[in-house]
């Protein structure tokens, strides 16, 4: 994305040590990075095979995460959901943020009648619930990974559109624009050097955060029957097949639970410091 | 005097708002002398929301059961009893049945449910008032007509001996006449008149439906406990679809009743003191039939091998937990009269024999994920099924149980979970898009097999063939034991015609399914109705 680019800048940013934080985010990254090009190296069991004489196992050394009710091992369930689960988490936090980029750059930037026409169309938008939004998707594209990305990104990019709106305009009204346009400098030049890096680089962070988010709409479509078809091990289907043993085998929902957040967290640790960088880098 | 334990819920930390946790202390059981009290609410949590308070499903046959009339009852042996029909019988050549109805009953609308009352909600059902009635009926169905006020006659084009069992169904609850007439669909859809013990109050779409008691009831059933108008004045008939929410709701004292509780739940309810009822389904199990018309299953050796790759016992026995039977019969579950051990046990697990059967039909290589090839297709199968609606969260685990075994001797089984409104919209009901069915489909006699095995033809289709096999053997066999007046007569040809399903592997059983409940130890008289097994709350009452 060619609008995250950090404005030049004439001295180097003085270099910080990294914050204590980055230290486990950098670590799951690297855990998750495995699984995602080589889950058999991580995962200890063949996430699919049955075994119910192990049923709804708790964690243990033979499980470390425990068994689900199929007795399928729920780490190597986990570790093998990786793909499909941060394929949903980003593909649809980049479909949401594109679709806000664009919906919401016209709707600051376009002539008056487009951007009316915008602003009215995220007004409509808006009033839809999001998974409504998403929920009409799936209704007419048939549940999958792929739709799933889609109706989720699609279902986001309303309120993300409302916050690019904002900051371009923030951008296009303050000082330095109209500094840059007292200079004579082109529209698209002042565009391309002033508006959009100043009114995007928020967007990193919040990119971040919703790709966590993501991946709890994809299960919450999940619970409606309109996520991946099963027995696929992703996180958000795993949360959703734990309901029903919450009570007895409350580790079928706490530890899917808890490594979403754990991304959730590690995306945002990143995406902030990621946007703290780029702030450092204008200075 | 038992009590409770304390439950305590592992906090999930709000991931996802559709997890409702309910860290729930569990009231103090209750101290009941057993002393009835008048009036009062049931509050009861169901699973699913019919889109009509009457209509052709069970979850409609449920609520309107609360709320109509049939013109009679099944009793716990299985035997009809009078309900608004005092007396009935069929004529020597079984082609005419009488009913004598009940004097002096009226419709919760002030209108008598007399002869012709009766008549044209048989005229109504058949002409697809009721889809569920309609097929049961159709193919016999001649006319009704009114002897006299009380007296009614159905004339069948063939002997049906077991309609009177048929009508102790749901599906057959008797309406006003006038409020058919006079009103218009949707108001017939949300609050059918009949002369029930309790009226429908007011629909909520989403959230429940309230019923008020009938104080002007007459017309209880003969194995009703009690007689005179239900004991409470009301039932919040609440829908709440996820089981874990249900039984929390029922163990933190939020409802009185709930509707399906989760097999791995079962033993903690029961330890918690609460009353379980369970009733398994007579009628059609929760089977897969095989597509016959397209596709692989198309060969008789690969619908066998499916049936000998799966160990549906240890499947079912594990994700059942001892409280969903394990089936084995494809055509009728094991509480229907006329079931066949012979066919339940035709096909055994074996993988070896699988294996066999699949090389002899030609399924001899096998790719690199040990999917079987023939002619380099590989042996894929969808096997779609309702999520939610048809099959609960057991069942779909049972379904991945399925998909695994099948996947040892080669098969590649696609499961997709379809929203009961695609389902019902007619998703994946042609030969061409799928090449299973699973479902089930309850009744109180084998005379299900019709209705599943009945040929289609080109002026009279039939949609309910999930198997898509068209056999005029098969539908021979059956309808000479629909109109076969002794009773083990016609269940050993019921039997023969589910012996003949299994050996050619057209349908194969999965589990039995299951009507269950779990009841507050403070709400008492709650039963099972045994056509179907829904919540029966005419002699409910609370106690001290």
């Amino acid at each position: 994305m060619t609008a995250l680019r950090p404005a030049r800048s004439p001295s180097r940013p003085s270099r910080r040590r990294a914050p204590w934080s980055l230290a486990p985010a950098a670590a799951l990254v690297g855990f998750l990075g495995i699984a995602l090009v080589a889950p058999q190296v991580l995962a200890t069991h063949d996430p699919f095979a049955l075994d119910y004489a192990a049923a709804l196992q708790p964690p243990s050394l033979a499980h470390w995460f425990g068994t689900d009710e199929s007795g399928r091992d729920l780490y190597s369930r986990v570790v093998f959901g990786t793909r499909e689960s941060l394929a949903i988490g980003l593909g649809a936090a980049a479909v949401g943020l594109a679709g806000a980029i664009v919906l919401g750059a016209l709707a600051a930037l376009g002539p008056r009648p487009v951007a009316a026409a915008v602003d009215r169309l995220l007004e409509v938008l808006f009033a839809f619930p999001a998974l409504l939004l998403a929920l009409l998707l799936i209704a007419i594209a048939g549940p999958s990974a792929l739709t799933q990305i889609l109706a989720v990104g699609v279902g986001t990019a309303p309120g993300y559109a409302r916050m690019v709106r904002g900051q371009i305009l923030a951008a296009k009204n303050s000082g330095y624009v109209q500094a840059a346009v007292a200079l004579g400098h082109t529209r698209w030049r002042i565009l391309r050097a002033h508006v959009l890096p100043n009114a995007l680089r928020p967007l990193v962070a919040v990119f971040a955060l919703s790709v966590g988010q993501s991946i709890v709409w994809a299960s919450s479509l999940s619970f409606l029957g309109l996520g991946v078809a099963p027995p696929s091990p992703e996180w958000g289907a795993l949360l959703d097949a734990g309901r029903t043993y919450i009570v007895q085998a409350g580790w079928l929902v706490v530890i899917p639970g808890l490594v979403i957040v754990a991304l959730a967290l590690t995306a945002t640790t990143l995406g902030r410091h990621l946007q703290a960088g780029l702030e450092r880098g204008e200075k | 005097m038992r009590q409770r334990p304390r439950t305590t819920l592992p906090l999930a930390l709000g991931l996802t708002s559709m997890i409702a946790l309910s860290g729930c202390a569990a009231g103090s059981a209750s101290s009941s002398s057993g002393e009835r009290v008048e009036g009062g609410t049931i509050v009861y949590a169901h699973q699913q929301e019919p889109p009509c308070v009457f209509g052709g499903w069970i979850e409609q046959a449920y609520l309107s059961y609360q709320v109509l009339d049939n013109l009679v009852s099944l009793d716990e042996d299985g035997e009809v009893v009078p309900w608004l029909a005092e007396e009935w019988s069929a004529s020597e050549d079984g082609l005419t049945w009488t009913f004598t109805l009940q004097e002096g009953v009226q419709f919760t609308d002030g209108t008598p449910v007399d002869a012709e009352a009766i008549a044209y909600n048989f005229d109504y059902w058949v002409a697809g008032g009721n889809s569920t009635a309609q097929v049961w009926l159709q193919d016999y169905y001649e006319s009704a007509n009114a002897v006299d006020e009380r007296t009614v006659e159905i004339h069948l084009k063939a002997p049906y001996p077991r309609l009177a069992d048929n009508l102790t169904q749901g599906y057959f609850g008797i309406q006003s006449q006038h409020a058919l007439e006079t009103r218009s669909d949707e108001e017939n859809c949300a609050a059918p008149i009949g002369s029930g013990a309790f009226t429908v109050e007011h629909w909520t779409r989403g959230q429940n439906i309230t019923l008020v008691r009938n104080d002007e009831y007459t017309s209880w059933p003969a194995n009703a406990e009690h007689t005179g108008p239900a004991y409470v004045e009301r039932i919040d008939w609440r829908f709440v679809p996820d089981g874990t929410t249900r039984v929390a709701a029922l163990q933190s004292g939020e409802v009185d009743a709930v509707y399906d509780v989760p097999a791995v739940q079962w033993q903690s309810v029961e330890d918690g003191g609460f009353e379980l009822h369970r009733y398994i389904t007579p009628g059609r199990p929760q089977q897969l039939s095989f597509d016959t018309k397209e596709g692989p299953f198309t060969d008789q050796l690969v619908r066998q091998a499916f049936a000998y790759s799966l160990d549906r016992e240890e499947i079912v026995g594990t994700i059942g937990h001892g409280v969903i039977p394990w089936e084995g019969n494809g055509g009728v579950s094991q509480a229907t009269p006329g079931y066949s051990e012979k066919a339940a046990g035709w096909y055994s697990y074996d993988p070896d024999r699988a294996n066999e059967l699949l090389d002899e039909a030609g399924w001899t290589e096998r790719n690199s994920d040990g999917v079987r090839l023939k002619d380099g297709e590989p042996l894929k199968v969808v096997l779609p099924y309702g999520a939610g609606s048809i099959l609960n969260a057991d069942g779909a685990a049972i379904l991945q149980g399925v998909k695994e075994q099948a996947s040892e001797v080669g098969f590649d089984v696609e499961l997709v979970p379809v929203p009961q409104s695609e389902l019902f919209a007619g998703a994946y009901s042609t030969p061409e898009e799928r090449d299973f069915e699973v479902g089930y489909w309850t009744s109180v006699t084998a005379g299900i097999l019709y209705i599943n095995w009945r040929p289609s033809t080109e002026e009279a289709p039939n949609y309910n063939n999930g198997a898509f096999y068209d056999d005029p053997e098969l539908a021979a066999i059956i309808l000479e034991a629909n109109s076969t007046a002794d009773v083990e007569a016609q269940n050993a040809l019921y039997a023969k015609a589910q012996e003949y399903i299994a050996e050619r592997a057209l349908a194969i059983g999965l589990y039995d399914r299951l009507s269950t409940l779990a009841v507050d130890p403070s709400l008492r008289g709650v039963w099972q109705e045994h056509a179907q097994g829904g919540p029966t709350f005419y002699d409910a009452h609370f106690v001290q």
